[in-house]
């Protein structure tokens, strides 16, 4: 159903009333006068709604007068329709409501669709705007931005989405105009085509929220960016005058250096994205979960007793084959989780280029190992953080350009974001050529702050992790970009959620290097399987430090303070997990035990269990909304033997231990 | 039979007074104590047979812990524990009833203990009654009614507010 003006409606009627009019000197009679009647109330209706009262009013009085069957009220009513007309023309139409309900009435999954291309297109067209920036006269790259306005224009006309349309059209026109050369790309166009990526970004997400039902956020209209866009279409009208003068190169433009290679890579992906499929997450974790099954299948059967005794060795061999194939089929299936860090780092280079315009700062942004794959849940959980530290070393990392020129460096400031694999880990790291992180700076806040004794001797490193207790801020003032002591604590605290370490390398007058080091998934952890009793427990092995059997003299029995174990020279509580859970172990003696050295936030323990079973790949699955949240489990994972394991949650349990005392 | 109107007039269910013809259909009975019940069919997903369960600590007696369904960890819930019954020793005739119940938002996977499972029965309108009061009380809304079929009565169980409550009251009194 198309969304028809009053305008539109009342024309109609006016229509319909002409044709009874004419049909009406030859009919007359009790069903034509109803006929009139009740397009006349129509009308009127129609007519006060637009708040044309004097139509409507004229409207009512005309059906009155029809309805009385005691005159022929037919040369009045051909009298009055001209009078309507013109009444009716000065309807004026009312904005369609911002709501835009024709479009949100649509197929779900079309408007879905369009979300995601669209996005899709918006993030090519804002790699290849800091292209432009950078090569102004790169025709590809301008042809791709266009054809991203274009496509996004044609499917929001398509899907009545007004704003997106007009926002678009305007932006394409303005585009076309640069393609012909008849614009040149000045870094103020490129700010107003950011802007409109951004507007139209915006009301993508106001669309999805919508689509998911949930309340959508306003989005303004977009009549300030379009008369933005308008004026500079005006500018270049005046052909003959010279072409706005190009701001100069240099000054207060972040550059993206990794542009090329990104619009190459972009390229890249354009020609691969017609052989990519997308599949629903859940139909992959029904996949995940089967291969889980099916390796635990092969093993059963590699292990059978039966077959132990077998010595054929064509059957040895196809079984190991069977096995080979079954690791594969694993592999390929949970790399399926895995997305590229591409569009993070683009992300982060759209935010380097308008911190540094902002700030007046001159850098370049360089991205290397963009294509390194990543579980899709880290790279979004990624973002936040990345972001903070981008901004921290804008912020408080690069020097002022005059600075620099004292300090004999090169004006443009250098921030590298970069990927790799490094032992089966992904290692991020962000640095930047800046003044580095003031190591007396920081001991002197932290001795005002108490977190430090005066005259600590402290290494470098652990001067540096200072800046990551809550509230630690060394910055002199706050702008709105950082230096509000909130930042770098909440850094740490995200990538220890996604079970990562960060650590910071820093030389005065050289600069500073955050390295991030993260699991490839979240997905899939490794862990030692230990017994107590009947039970068997994975304890995740990046939070195990060493295992002993204690001798009896390392236990120290503490008056109601509960035990504490005496590890190099270190003195640990000892956690005895059958006591945390309730079970009966094989032996309640520490020194007939195995003792796990655990760490949990920064707090190392001992975790006391009947035996080592071994060490195991597991995938991590959630015990379900059943259970709720279980003091000292982090969920559950399929064993070798098909059965469930319980995965323990280590700072829950050294915090429980702690909370009973 | 008097009696038996007379009973239904007022409902011990009270809270969700559900007309029987809604509630005629195809049951899996299944044996607890001396006692048949009944739940209805489309919510079952599978019956298997009794298998290692892992124990979950910090958790009510009756859950006896999880299981491996096909490479999904899904709950057990011990129904005689959960209805305050004995305790039974599990034997080859117990079994674990797949259940599909609607949780906050998604559907989740519930294994049910039964000492063993009967059948499946096509139970008509005219079959069912309404839970009688019990005269103590205690309201049981987790109970849709009893059905006569073959001159026994079976309860019928409405499974999804015996998963989500917390606690069951009224049950023991009926059985035993």
């Amino acid at each position: 159903m198309a969304h028809r003006g009053p305008k539109q409606a009342a024309a109609e009627l006016l229509n319909r009333l002409a044709v009874d009019l004419v049909m009406g000197e030859e009919a007359g009679g009790e069903p034509w006068r109803a006929s009139v009647e009740e397009t006349l109330k129509a009308l009127s209706q129609v007519m006060a709604e637009a708040e044309s009262f004097e139509g409507a009013r004229l409207a009512a009085d005309l059906a009155q007068e029809a309805c009385s069957a005691s005159q022929n009220c037919i040369p009045r009513l051909s009298a009055a329709i001209e009078e309507l007309r013109a009444l009716t023309e000065g309807i004026s139409e009312p904005a369609p409501p911002p709501q835009a309900p024709a479009a949100l009435a649509q197929d779900p999954e079309l408007l879905s669709d369009f979300i995601v291309e669209s996005r899709e297109h918006l993030g090519s067209i804002e790699v290849q705007l800091l292209t432009l920036e950078q090569e102004p006269a790169n025709a590809e790259a301008i042809h791709t931005v266009f054809r991203g306005f274009h496509t996004i224009k044609g499917l929001a006309g398509f899907l009545e989405l007004d704003e997106i349309r007009q926002v678009a059209h305007e932006v394409e026109t303005l585009l076309d105009l640069a393609r012909n050369g008849q614009l040149k790309i000045t870094p103020e166009v490129i700010d107003v085509v950011l802007a409109a990526a951004d507007y139209l970004n915006r009301w993508l997400d106001r669309l999805q929220a919508a689509v998911a039902g949930g309340p959508a956020p306003e989005v303004a209209s977009p009549e300030a960016l379009l008369a933005r866009v308008r004026a500079m279409l005006e500018a270049p009208a005046g052909s003959a005058a010279p072409a706005p003068a190009p701001a100069p190169p240099d000054a207060a433009s972040a550059q993206a250096r990794p542009a090329k290679e990104a619009a190459e890579e972009s390229d890249a992906k354009r020609g691969s994205a017609e052989r990519t499929v997308k599949v629903n997450t859940a139909k992959l974790d029904y996949l995940v979960d089967m291969v889980g099954e099916l390796v635990i299948a092969q093993s059963l059967v590699r292990h059978a007793p039966e077959l132990a005794a077998q010595t054929d060795s064509r059957l040895a061999r196809n079984l190991s084959q069977m096995a080979r194939i079954t690791e594969e089929v694993q592999k390929t299936a949970m790399s399926m989780r895995m997305v590229t860090l591409g569009r993070l780092f683009q992300k982060m280079a759209r935010l380097a280029r308008d911190l540094g315009r902002k700030s007046g700062k001159q850098l370049e942004f360089e991205t290397f190992g963009e294509d390194t794959e990543l579980d899709r849940n880290i790279v979004e959980e990624l973002a936040d953080p990345l972001m903070h530290m981008v901004r921290n070393a804008v912020d408080h990392g690069i020097e002022p350009p005059e600075e620099r020129a004292a300090a004999g460096k090169p004006p443009a400031a250098r921030v590298t974001l970069k990927a790799l694999h490094q032992s089966g880990q992904i290692l991020i790291e962000i640095g930047d050529d800046g003044r580095g992180l003031d190591r007396q700076k920081i001991l002197h806040k932290a001795v005002e702050k108490g977190l430090v004794e005066e005259g600590a001797a402290l290494s470098d490193a652990e001067v540096f992790n200072l800046i990551f207790q809550p509230g630690f801020s060394t910055a002199a003032e706050v702008t709105d970009v950082s230096g509000r002591g909130v930042g770098m604590d909440v850094v740490r605290k995200h990538i220890q959620k996604l079970r990562g370490r960060i650590e910071i390398r820093s030389e005065a007058g050289r600069g500073t290097v955050f390295s991030i080091k993260l699991p490839l998934t979240l997905a899939i952890i490794d862990g030692l399987v230990v017994g107590v009793g009947q039970h068997r427990y994975i304890v995740p092995i990046y939070g195990v430090r060493e295992m002993l059997r204690p001798s009896e003299e390392q236990i120290t029995r503490l008056e109601n303070r509960g035990e504490t174990v005496m590890v190099r020279d270190r003195l640990l509580p000892l956690v005895r997990l059958h006591q945390v859970f309730q079970v009966e172990p094989k032996s309640a003696e520490p020194c007939e035990s195995l003792l796990i050295v655990a760490e949990a936030e920064e707090k190392s323990f001992c975790l006391m269990v009947d035996e080592l079973i071994g060490k195991q790949e597991v995938v991590i699955k959630s015990l379900g909304d059943m259970f709720g949240a279980i003091p000292g489990i982090a969920g559950g994972a399929i064993l070798g033997d098909g059965r469930v394991g319980l995965i323990l949650d280590l700072s829950g349990l050294y915090f429980r231990t702690g909370e009973r005392r | 039979m008097q009696t038996q109107e007379a009973l239904s007039v007022r409902t011990g269910g009270g809270a969700n007074p559900v007309r029987s013809e809604e509630r005629a259909g195809k049951y899996l009975t299944f044996r607890l104590g001396r006692e048949e019940f009944a739940i209805q069919v489309l919510k079952v997903r599978e019956i298997m047979g009794m298998q290692d369960i892992t124990e979950v600590p910090h958790t009510p007696a009756y859950v006896k812990g999880v299981i491996n369904l096909r490479g999904k960890v899904i709950p057990v819930v011990d129904l005689r524990l959960k209805f305050g019954l004995p305790e039974a020793p599990y034997d080859h005739r117990t079994c674990i009833i797949v259940v599909q119940i609607q949780g906050p938002g998604t559907p989740i996977l519930t294994g049910i203990v039964v000492d063993a499972v009967s059948e499946v029965l096509n139970i008509a309108a005219s079959e069912i009654d309404d839970t009688p009061d019990f005269g103590d009380g205690v309201e049981t809304p987790y109970l849709l009614g009893m059905a006569k079929t073959k001159g026994k009565v079976k309860i019928l169980l409405d499974i999804d507010s015996v998963l989500t409550a917390q606690e069951l009251q009224g049950l023991p009194s009926l059985v035993q």
